[in-house]
């Protein structure tokens, strides 16, 4: 690829991100569950934890520090939803991308273009990370206002530190999915079994240790589990950003397996459909 | 040296496998028993610069697959094309760069965005400079006579505005070679005009257009060469008033005789003066269509072999020649069919 593609793909990334905005500001509504779903989802679960070990009872919390490594319960769950939210934004995002094309009708237009395949996958999705961030904040507040709870400064910088490292790994996650689409069209149901699969194996709302070993290792394997892990440590444990490193290059080293994973599925995928005409079917 | 000819194309075939092969099968190394479709069967064509071009057929000719295998969109099964000189299995980002394309139509737009908005966006995948990016979209939407609903979203326009929209966007890389999939179709007669009269604009600009239509006016008032094609075949190419030469006649007549015998012999007398292009029965009435020099000599003819053979002549029409009787001749059938 020369310079003068890249540059040009850069820009057309950015005004995919602002086109997917210019067309979600058209519908104010929907910027209501990003204040929504942080609260309600985990508050559900914090409640019910709160029920189910008597109140806060000594002896039960210490049961779940054995496990979790923190009495934090109502921060380790809001975290773990924070997890599960970036993780369906993700997972969905650039396969939904390019099923909206398709389905509008869009896809051949944007595919007809010199820009790289990257563009339609990723532009779109830009806008996802503002959520993540609106999501955090909201989460803050929201741990605050109904469980008393202050996250710690350095906490919630390094927690958007880890995410930052996470989003290559959690993408290339999700081009696997785009990739789907181009040649299958609907892949909801697969996105559906590995969301689900990824929640249990990353631990969003109980500690990974409740698992058995085999499924402990593989969620070793799984970006989430190391970045629900991280922001767990920044946020309970007063971690530093030292304690962080290891997390830090595990997510790096899985971005570049999925990546080159997501790069070699995507192509295959692309081709596939380029020889079936489904470019232009869904 | 000369240019390159804008589209080259030899031995294009294109073959579709009708369902799915199992992952099963696969792995078991079945044989692929799927049903093949061949959709474009070892075309030759050659674009020159400049002109406009079209291809003609009637739907599921094959017309868009081959307009989409040009476009890199789709992968042909074999054969060689190059667009712009360049081959599209080796160079497909360089030719989608220069290459302005509407084949979806209204339907690739963006509808919840402005008209203004949508070019921006697709003024970036085509990787226009941002300076130029103004300049560029006024100048289109000028072109298409959008400039005052540009700031209208375009579920607001109505399908010949949104139709001219996509023609502005593939207008946007300033292409040498635009082509353009039915662009007039589900038009009214004056939004089809306006958006004829965008693409001769085009040729004057010197860019070369290739265009498909199963309007035979359209193709006969547009193009400077028509390939008529067929069930994936080209059966004619060459300019509208050369196809029509071929049939060696001057004007069409169309007559419905009310008779009871049989056809032939009527068919037989009539054939002493024209061409019979086509017949059908449909009960009591034979319709035919008549290929001949001179409507003034062959309807009284016609007249007498009907008076001959105990029938009527009931309707009678003349028109001249037009590329949908060359189809005709060259098929069998009309266009629509």
């Amino acid at each position: 690829m020369n310079r003068t593609y890249l540059a040009g793909d850069l820009r057309a990334l950015g005004a995919a991100g602002l086109m997917s905005w210019r067309q979600i500001r058209r519908y104010p509504a929907l910027l209501f569950g990003t204040v929504f779903w942080p609260v309600l989802l985990p508050a559900v679960w914090v409640l019910m934890g709160q029920a189910y070990s008597g109140g806060g009872d000594p002896d039960a919390l210490n049961a779940f520090a054995t496990r979790a490594g923190t009495t934090g319960v109502t921060l380790f769950v809001f975290v773990g939803f924070l997890m599960y939210m970036w993780l369906s934004a993700l997972l969905w995002g650039p396969g939904t991308a390019l099923r909206q094309e398709q389905i509008r009708g869009s896809l051949e237009a944007v595919f007809l273009s010199p820009v790289s395949r990257l563009v339609p996958l990723f532009g779109p999705t830009l806008t996802n990370l503002l959520f993540i961030v609106a999501d955090l904040i909201v989460m803050g507040i929201a741990v605050w206002l109904l469980f008393g709870v202050v996250l710690p400064l350095q906490g919630v910088l390094l927690a958007v530190a880890i995410t930052i490292v996470g989003v290559p790994a959690m993408y290339a996650m999700g081009a696997l999915f785009g990739a789907g689409v181009l040649r299958f069209g609907e892949i909801g149901p697969a996105v559906q079994f590995t969301r689900g699969g990824l929640s249990m194996l990353c631990g969003i709302t109980f500690p990974i240790a409740m698992l058995p070993d085999w499924a402990q290792t593989s969620a070793a394997a799984m970006p989430p589990t190391h970045i629900v892990d991280a922001m767990r440590n920044a946020l309970l444990k007063s971690a530093g950003p030292g304690d962080l490193v290891p997390a830090a290059a595990s997510l790096i080293g899985l971005a570049f397996v999925f990546g080159g994973l997501a790069v070699v599925v995507f192509r295959w995928l692309e081709a596939s459909a380029r020889r079936s005409g489904m470019l232009g079917r869904y | 040296m000369t240019a390159a000819p804008a589209v080259e194309v030899a031995g294009l075939t294109k073959v579709f496998e009708k369902g799915r092969r199992t992952i099963w099968q696969r792995l078991r190394r079945e044989p692929d028993k799927r049903e093949k479709f061949v959709a474009v069967n070892a075309i030759d064509l050659r674009v020159e610069r400049g002109e406009i071009f079209g291809v003609l057929g009637p739907n599921g000719a094959g017309k868009t697959t081959t307009l989409r295998m040009l476009a890199t969109l789709l992968e042909p099964t074999s054969g060689d094309v190059r667009v712009l000189g360049l081959d599209v299995k080796t160079h497909p980002r360089e030719i989608r760069a220069n290459l302005g394309a509407m084949l979806s139509g209204e339907r690739s737009l963006y509808w919840k965005l402005t008209a203004r908005e949508n070019l921006e966006y697709f003024a970036a995948l085509y990787h226009v400079p941002p300076k130029e990016t103004k300049p560029r979209i006024d100048a289109a939407l000028v072109a298409v006579k959008l400039a005052d609903r540009a700031d209208d979203y375009v579920e607001r326009y109505s399908t010949g505005m949104r139709q001219r929209l996509a023609l502005a966007r593939a207008l946007l890389p300033d292409p040498p070679l635009v082509i353009l999939d039915e662009p007039t179709v589900g038009l009214d007669p004056q939004a089809a005009r306006d958006l004829r009269d965008r693409v001769r604009e085009l040729k004057r600009q010197g860019r070369t257009v290739l265009l498909t239509t199963h309007y035979m006016e359209e193709a006969d008032q547009l193009c400077d060469r028509i390939a008529i094609i067929d069930h994936g075949e080209i059966v004619a190419l060459d300019t509208p008033a050369a196809l029509k030469r071929r049939i060696r006649a001057e004007e069409v007549v169309t007559l419905e005789i009310g008779m009871a015998g049989e056809d032939a012999p009527m068919l037989a007398r009539l054939a002493n003066t024209a061409v019979i292009a086509r017949s059908e029965r449909h009960n009591g009435t034979l319709a035919v269509t008549a290929h001949c020099a001179s409507a003034r000599d062959f309807v009284p003819a016609a007249f007498d072999a009907a008076r001959s053979e105990g029938a009527t002549i009931q309707h009678v029409e003349v028109v001249p020649v037009s590329l949908e009787d060359v189809f005709i001749s060259l098929t069998g059938r009309a266009l629509r069919e």
